[in-house]
């Protein structure tokens, strides 16, 4: 066969190969793990590495792990001699991680006969609770030693063997050992099964040959990105958006961003110069976070197919100033960087790039995943419980087409918990769950609307609530207006109401009902074109 | 004397299969898209049955009225502030990378969807009651939106179903048809359960009146025949249910083609199986194990993105298929599907189409023969292939390592289509015999094995019309089941014998006897998901054992509950007892009808080919090879060595 031929077709099967392999060990992971949080809400993401740590295959799973896997491997790398059947674990967001709950393991892949790995298989699983002083290690925070443990890249297996030390180390730390445990040996399975497949790649085509098709891919992924940066303006476009507040003051945290295009070379820089400094409060994002939602955002500009590869972000560099909220540093509290943050870095960098390709980009959604926590005695049951979950919101108008209702975007997509299973596992009657009629932002395509949900609460309970999007609307674009921002109340028995904050955590008492509304999506358009081609 | 005769609608032909002096025969007349039931009645007037005709059948009404979305206009009916459940579903999106993904479009449409003020508890417990006003203005604005037919789906109403009872009743004064959920899904999870109900709401009065005509058709043509219908599940069910409850109708041929497959590969000698049916746009696969238990049935399978929770086997699904179009990328990677062609403007060898499809590569690469693709209704443009393909070749070579290059892609697909349905889910491919049918599963299955390590492929007799095969063979089953979310050790005969008594009643309505298994779905308390057991004492062992076995781990301290109970009744058909040709070793000379240059990985050689027909069970021989049939051929590649056994199958050892 021909040079040619080797690249397009040899390329297409071993990129088709290596991504099967991350999705493979997705499924083992989803298969063996105990929590409800892996397996129904799918919060874990799996891939494999060059010798040289890049990333060559992501499973589709959550984009807020895109990019942000790589820099546990390199930390992983950097701090500990990986040698053959050695595990590295890690979660700790200023060494390689993002936020405590994402513990990740790396497994370095020993070819027979070198000395060094040829390949790493990684994954990540958001676990339930890591200890702190929150039940679910997600609450006010306000410093990272009060979110729970932390761990620097360290060997949980040692040429084969468990590092019982470290484990129980762990172990001992957290609130659900039992589940916890489950969960690492789940991880462990995971990675054994990219170790496995890429050894029998090996055993296929040769380490030699593997070792050109990795480095074809990533030059492959530059090139695409390249392609699709050569179609975009010249220039620089800045933009700018806010958070509410840190939950400590009412200060508004701003983050800026100013994206250099250079289509001569097919080439990017993303610098947020002028982002606030980090927070008190929970919410900053280290600089994995912010990397992450940067790969996300270029990687939309790409079709569907395209492999989620280091490759991508060849040409783009990102500046994020250390000590900003978008690249927070020791001892900053971060559990809600990943899930707060990382969503607003979005909205800035679309706005941004709006401002140099108005037809490919969407309006603000919702943009806060309106983490609500619940937490106190079952007395059906008489055992103490946690509930967990994020609400939905507007997605943003596109051109040309209205923004979905009630879904999630950008960096998560896990799902709700049936209202029936709901009931059955907590004290609560769900009121309603509904469409948030009107909330999406008017203009010629329309935002989504946002959700509302109500739920009576059946005991007394802690009520913790870490919510953005009161304040700053999800922002219009091309004329349209902006989506509703969202608002939680808290109804009590004899019919008063009180409002609650974005981010808060109350001791609500039995009957009371929280009302839960989230933000509806920005509009695209002008309002009067709408209503003129709904008029023909 | 009884006769059965099954009849599978497919895009291209009607299948008819039957028994002839014990073997399966097949007829095939062409289809008739606008009213399928013609070319059923044309099948039937063609093989002439007499005695008392049943007639099984294999419908895509449901499937098409999904696909095109050419529904009813429903109206969905839930419990007030719920209304909007059916359309936010997961709250998940479809495309995790695309900014432009559709805005999906519910089946009910928001005006339609209706609220009655009522709740009933986890516990079953009646917290409200329905009030009569409410339901008067709730059926008022229903007759007055003119809509065809009506979904009722109230939360809880598995675990009582008086309020819901009610509002049906009330409803059914309209004289809609009516889709009730504690009857059609009596299970939790609200969004599931209602969109099953709005599903079989939304086909209903297409199949109903498509299922009534063809029975008509039927009685009319054999005073003492009777329709009967394949279901999801790969069970048999009389007209009238299939008529009531149609969204059990959903993969009505596909299940067919499963339970064929299984059914002969048993025959053959083989318990574990992978099929593998690739069409002109799509590949099936599934995996039957009969060591544990036979076909995979899943309770959670979309259609067409809609979630539908009825039983139906565990098929999956890959956008591999003849008409996969072969494109380049920005970045100069190849990729196959899963854009497809079609059937217009089609591959470009059928005289329309510009874009190189698979099967185009297959015809250039000299392994399709030019005059009897699809039987012979297509009539294949090599000349036209090779011209538009070499245009398309980019820096390649040739057209012939394009071509190569197309399939390599394919197969890597389907191959992984293989893979989430045995290693993902805990099976190895190397225990398995790989059963190609369909168009195109019979040219791919031999490189498809080798790459996937499995030892054996099976190509049964009849490869394009097995899932008639598996409509004739099929036993007739009813399911049912219910949420009770009880302790492990709770007494659930009351639940069984009610559920038992109801199914013999409505096996006695069709004149049938069955027999009962009962069983559970359970999990440990907390989980989000059930593993379905036999229910008998060693129930909750079992359970832990199976946990272990597939996830891993296994913690007998913990609590376990049943989530579901169900009961499958079941009518077996007669054994087949297929007629067994003796055995004379052979090469299959008599069968051999010329050669022809074919490519094996880019590498010309001649290879002989053969005439199916024309072979006798004990032929073997080595490829390369072609065994061509009537609608399908086999590629046999360098090295393999096939067998005819003595029912008639090629019996392919696949050497790595």
């Amino acid at each position: 066969m021909t040079e040619a031929a080797q690249n397009a077709i040899e390329l297409a099967i071993f990129q088709s190969s290596v991504h099967s392999i991350a999705e493979e060990m997705g499924a083992a992971l989803r298969r063996t793990a105990i929590s409800p949080n892996i397996k129904e809400r799918r919060d874990y993401s799996c891939a494999l590495f060059d010798r040289q740590q890049r990333v060559i295959a992501m499973g589709d799973h959550m984009p807020v792990h895109l990019g942000s896997m790589q820099l546990s491997v390199e930390a992983a790398v950097a701090r500990l001699a990986l040698k053959d059947g050695d595990i590295a674990i890690l979660n700790d967001p200023y060494a390689g991680g993002t936020h405590l709950p994402d513990i990740t393991m790396v497994l370095p892949i020993f070819v027979e006969g070198e000395g060094a790995p040829s390949f790493y298989a990684a994954t990540r699983a958001h676990h339930a609770d890591v200890g702190g002083m929150f039940a679910g290690s997600m609450g006010t925070a306000r410093e990272i030693c009060q979110e729970g443990i932390r761990i620097p890249p360290v060997h949980l297996m040692h040429e084969g063997e468990m590092n019982q030390a470290v484990l129980d180390l762990i172990l001992h730390n957290v609130r659900t050992p039992e589940e916890r445990e489950g969960d690492l040996s789940a991880q462990i399975g995971s990675c054994r099964v990219g170790e496995r497949r890429m050894k029998e790649l090996v055993a296929k085509h040769g380490l030699t040959k593997l070792t050109t098709l990795s480095t074809e891919l990533l030059a492959y992924s530059e090139r695409l990105m390249r392609a699709e940066l050569r179609k975009l303006p010249a220039g620089t476009f800045a933009a700018e958006d806010f958070m509410d507040s840190d939950g400590i003051t009412d200060e508004p945290i701003r983050i800026a961003v100013a994206i250099a295009l250079d289509p001569e070379s097919g080439a990017a820089s993303i610098d947020f110069r002028g982002t606030s400094p980090q927070v008190a409060g929970s919410i900053n994002a280290v600089y994995a976070i912010t990397y992450s939602a940067c790969f996300y955002v270029f990687r939309c500009l790409l079709s569907d197919e395209a492999p989620a590869t280091a490759g991508l972000m060849q040409p783009i560099a990102v500046t994020a100033p250390a000590g900003s909220f978008v690249n927070a540093q020791m001892p900053a509290a971060v559990a809600g960087g990943n899930v707060e943050a990382s969503q607003r870095i979005v909205d800035v960098l679309l706005r941004a790039l709006s401002k140099a390709a108005p037809q490919r980009v969407p309006a603000a959604s919702y943009g806060t995943m309106s983490n609500l926590t619940i937490g106190g005695l079952d007395t059906r049951v008489g055992r103490p419980f946690t509930y967990y979950e994020t609400t939905a919101g507007g997605m943003g108008a596109r051109p040309g087409l209205d923004g979905i209702s009630g879904i999630h975007c950008h960096m998560t997509n896990s799902l709700n918990t049936p209202i029936e299973a709901l009931e059955y596992a907590y004290p609560f009657r769900v009121r309603s769950y509904a469409y948030r009629s009107g909330s999406g932002g008017a203009g010629e395509f329309v935002g989504g609307d946002g959700l509302v949900r109500e739920i009576e609460l059946l005991d007394d309970a802690q009520v913790t609530l870490l919510a953005d999007r009161r304040r700053f609307h999800p922002y219009g674009l091309a004329g349209g207006a902006g989506g509703a921002v969202g608002a939680t109340q808290l109804e009590h028995a004899d019919g008063s109401v009180e409002t609650l904050a974005g981010k808060c955590s109350i001791h609500a008492k039995r009957g009371d009902v929280v009302r839960l509304e989230t933000p509806g999506g920005g509009g695209w358009g002008v309002p009067s074109a709408r209503a003129k081609s709904t008029a023909r | 004397m009884q006769m059965r005769i099954a009849i599978d609608t497919g895009g291209t032909f009607t299948d008819i299969v039957y028994l002839n002096e014990g073997k399966l025969a097949v007829l095939k007349v062409f289809s008739t898209p606008a009213d399928p039931g013609k070319a059923v009645m044309d099948g039937l007037a063609q093989l002439k049955p007499s005695g008392d005709v049943v007639v099984r059948h294999g419908t895509t009404v449901a499937t098409n009225a999904m696909l095109e979305r050419k529904g009813a206009r429903v109206a969905f009916v839930t419990t007030k502030g719920f209304e909007d459940t059916i359309a936010i579903g997961r709250q998940a999106r479809p495309k995790l990378y695309d900014w432009f993904q559709p805005v999906p479009e519910c089946l009910v449409p928001a005006e339609l969807r209706f609220g009655v003020a009522e709740r009933v508890g986890a516990g079953g417990e009646l917290l409200r009651g329905v009030g009569e006003e409410d339901l008067q203005r709730v059926c008022a604005a229903i007759a007055a939106s003119g809509v065809d037919a009506v979904a009722v789906s109230l939360l809880f109403s598995f675990a009582n179903s008086e309020n819901e009872a009610k509002v049906a009743a009330a409803l059914r004064a309209l004289g809609l048809p009516l889709s009730v959920s504690h009857r059609i899904l009596p299970e939790f999870r609200e969004y599931e359960r209602a969109s099953t109900v709005v599903a079989n709401a939304y086909v209903g009065p297409k199949v109903g009146s498509y299922i009534a005509t063809l029975a008509n058709s039927v009685a009319r043509a054999y005073p003492k025949g009777r329709l009967e219908v394949m279901q999801s599940s790969g069970g048999i069910i009389s007209a009238r249910i299939a008529a009531e409850e149609p969204v059990r109708t959903m993969l009505s041929g596909p299940a067919g083609g499963v339970i064929g497959a299984y059914k002969l590969a048993r025959l053959a000698g083989f318990d574990r199986i992978i099929g593998f049916d690739m069409g002109g746009t799509s590949t099936d696969v599934c995996l039957v194990d009969a060591s544990t238990g036979g076909p995979r049935i899943s309770n959670e399978s979309m259609i067409t993105g809609i979630p539908v929770g009825v039983p139906m086997l565990d098929i999956h699904t890959a956008g591999a298929g003849g008409g996969s179009i072969a494109q380049f990328d920005a970045g100069g990677l190849l990729h196959v599907g899963p854009e497809s062609a079609g059937s217009d403007p089609g591959p470009i060898c059928f005289g329309r189409g510009t874009k190189p499809t698979v099967t185009d590569a297959n015809l250039v690469l000299g392994r399709l023969d030019t005059n009897r693709f699809l039987g012979g209704t297509v009539s294949l443009d090599q000349e036209r292939a090779a011209s538009w393909m070499d245009k398309a070749k980019v820096s390649l070579a040739s057209v012939e390592e394009f071509a190569t290059g197309i399939l390599r892609v394919i197969e890597t697909s389907m191959e992984k289509a293989i893979r989430v349905i045995s290693v993902e889910r805990g099976y190895d491919p190397r225990d398995f015999t790989l059963v190609a049918f369909g168009g195109g599963g019979p040219l791919h299955a031999c490189a498809l094995a080798r790459a996937l390590q499995v030892p054996r492929v099976l190509v049964p007799a009849l490869p394009g019309a097995l899932s008639a095969v598996g409509i004739l063979l099929a036993d007739t089953v009813r399911e049912y089941s219910r949420t009770v979310m009880r302790a492990a050790d709770a007494d659930l005969e009351e639940v069984f014998v009610a559920m038992e008594e109801q199914g013999h009643a409505e096996f006695r309505m069709d004149g049938l006897e069955g027999v009962a298994f009962r069983s559970v779905d359970l999990r440990y308390a907390g989980q989000g998901y059930e593993l379905n057991l036999p229910y008998d004492a060693e129930t909750v062992n079992a359970f832990h054992a199976l946990h272990k076995r597939r996830y891993g781990f296994a913690n007998e301290q913990r609590a376990v509950e049943i989530v579901n109970v169900r009961v499958r009744l079941v009518a077996a058909a007669e054994p087949f007892e297929p007629v067994r040709e003796s055995v004379v070793e052979g090469d299959g000379a008599a069968a051999l009808v010329g050669t022809r240059a074919v490519y094996f990985d880019g590498v010309e050689l001649e290879t002989r080919l053969y005439e199916r027909a024309a072979l006798h069970a004990g032929d073997t021989f080595a490829g390369p090879a072609i065994i061509s049939e009537y609608s399908s051929a086999t590629i046999l590649p360098p090295g393999d060595v096939v067998r005819v056994d003595a029912l008639g199958n090629l019996v392919i050892e696949v050497h790595g």
